[in-house]
């Protein structure tokens, strides 16, 4: 799964696993300048997703044969 | 039947009167009760006395001043009432009466009294138990929506969502809120949600209205889709004071449509807020960690091995002899060990060989079988005899037996 397919919440959610793994001592400092990187990195992409976040309304709307279809919301 | 002064199962009026109280009291502490307001008195000191009839029966009621203020309408002869409350008996008199605290009048009354019997089934059947709500999701992708596509509340909840959150995607699906069919419209929504499974959450509610306009909320197949909704559902419906058995059974409730799109999204200033914060914290942690790392690289290479390499190898040098020659010395302590206790067992087993004894004198007898004699009655004259001395063998024969006595 490319970063690009991932929700919000599992970006957050490996964001937080890294913040909480980096408040760890255990880290090699190798691999905390590395997780610094990647959260980092991670935060910059939850700060874009969520400034060009833009609201999709839509209603389901049953259709003649009984299905159900999403149509934009006016 | 003769009353008998000895018949010990008679009663005194008051203990008879107790036990009926007692009964009476413990038995009817909280009922709804139907009928028509018969022979009212309103009372100076503010309390309403009245008999509650109907075709075949009446009963004396009372609603004291501080339980009839909070009732909203005028009561009247005649009218028909419904009213929650407890039997009490008043024993001077030998009367009982029905203390009101809660007056609706009869149509309202019937859907209050459809609302607690529905309420008391759903949770005997276990909808309202607390083990089963489950969690929303912390950050929803998709949220259902169940609700009348025209009222405000619908403009309400999609106004928080764009505030708060507009990460989310919205799915509406239009509804009828009140009126025939409205309620097996919301529970058959609720399905068709379940169905798609593109939704982590669903919000359904509506507007306040009056009891009556609230009513799907409080229908029992709006409870049941609740209750099978494998999505949590969030009930959102009317004021902060109304109350439906939807609430219950959803697995969270808001007072209005707005609070539960608040309760459902986070707040996406707040979420932005809190990455600028977690990126701060996490390059001051970093600078930290290589701070402490600095240190102690500057405390080693200040060290004084590593100023004069030489001396870290000349030390090790040292080291090195000194595990040889323990080496070699343990070695030969070991080996001065058993050499020394091999002597000693040497000598030990010399003490116990018989040759060492025949040394010293003494001597072995044997037959000619070779068995060796331990007794004179093992022998006889003229018997052949080998005895054996520390140096060799004589063979020799038997002249005379003499047994010692014991």
């Amino acid at each position: 799964m490319t970063e690009k397919e991932k929700s919000f919440e599992v970006l957050m959610g490996e964001l937080e696993a890294l913040v909480a793994k980096l408040e760890g001592d255990e880290l090699k400092l190798d691999d905390a300048i590395n997780h610094n990187e990647e959260a980092l990195k991670l935060i910059s992409l939850c700060r874009l997703r969520l400034e060009s976040a833009s609201q999709k309304i839509e209603k389901l709307v049953r259709s003649v044969d009984g299905d159900w279809q999403e149509k934009t919301l006016d | 039947m003769v009353p008998s002064s000895e018949h010990t199962n008679t009663l005194s009026v008051s203990q008879l009167t107790g036990h009926i109280q007692h009964t009476l009291e413990d038995g009817f502490s909280s009922v709804w009760v139907k009928g028509e307001i018969s022979n009212l008195t309103r009372h100076s000191s503010g309390h309403w006395y009245f008999s509650l009839k109907d075709n075949g029966a009446q009963l004396g009621a009372v609603m004291f001043k501080r339980q009839n203020e909070s009732v909203r309408f005028i009561p009247a002869h005649g009218m028909e009432i419904t009213v929650h409350g407890r039997i009490s008996v008043y024993a001077p008199q030998g009367r009982y009466q029905l203390i009101i605290d809660q007056m609706l009048p009869a149509g309202q009354g019937d859907l209050h009294l459809a609302f607690e019997n529905l309420k008391q089934k759903l949770q005997s059947e276990g909808l309202f138990d607390p083990a089963l709500k489950k969690d929303l999701p912390k950050y929803p992708e998709r949220i259902g929506i169940v609700t009348s596509p025209t009222g405000a509340a619908i403009r309400d909840i999609i106004n928080v969502f764009a505030r708060r959150y507009p990460l989310a995607e919205l799915l509406l699906l239009p509804v009828r809120v009140q009126g025939e069919g409205s309620a097996k419209e919301i529970a058959d929504a609720i399905d068709v949600f379940n169905e798609r499974r593109d939704c982590q959450v669903l919000l359904i509610g509506r507007g306040g209205g009056s009891l009556e306009d609230l009513w799907a909320f409080n229908e029992e197949i709006v409870a049941y889709a609740i209750a099978r909704s494998k999505i949590p559902v969030v009930s959102a419906v009317g004021h902060e004071t109304d109350t439906t058995i939807s609430d219950f059974v959803a697995d969270r409730r808001a007072a209005t449509p707005s609070a539960g799109a608040e309760l459902i999204v986070p707040d996406h200033e707040e979420l932005f807020a809190r990455l600028t914060k977690m990126g701060q914290s996490l390059s001051r942690n970093l600078l930290h960690r290589i701070d402490r790392h600095e240190q102690r690289l500057s405390a080693i290479s200040n060290s004084y091995a590593l100023k004069r390499p030489g001396l870290l190898i000349e030390k090790y040098i040292q080291k090195l002899d000194q595990c040889q020659d323990r080496a070699i010395r343990v070695s030969r302590e070991k080996l001065g060990i058993s050499e020394s206790r091999l002597e000693s067992l040497r000598l030990q087993l010399n003490a116990l060989n018989p040759l060492s004894i025949l040394e010293r004198g003494y001597a072995v007898l044997s037959d000619s079988s070779g068995k060796v004699l331990r007794s004179v009655d093992q022998t006889k004259p003229g018997n052949q005899v080998l005895v054996r001395i520390s140096d060799g063998e004589l063979a020799a024969s038997i002249n005379k037996v003499n047994k010692h006595k014991k």
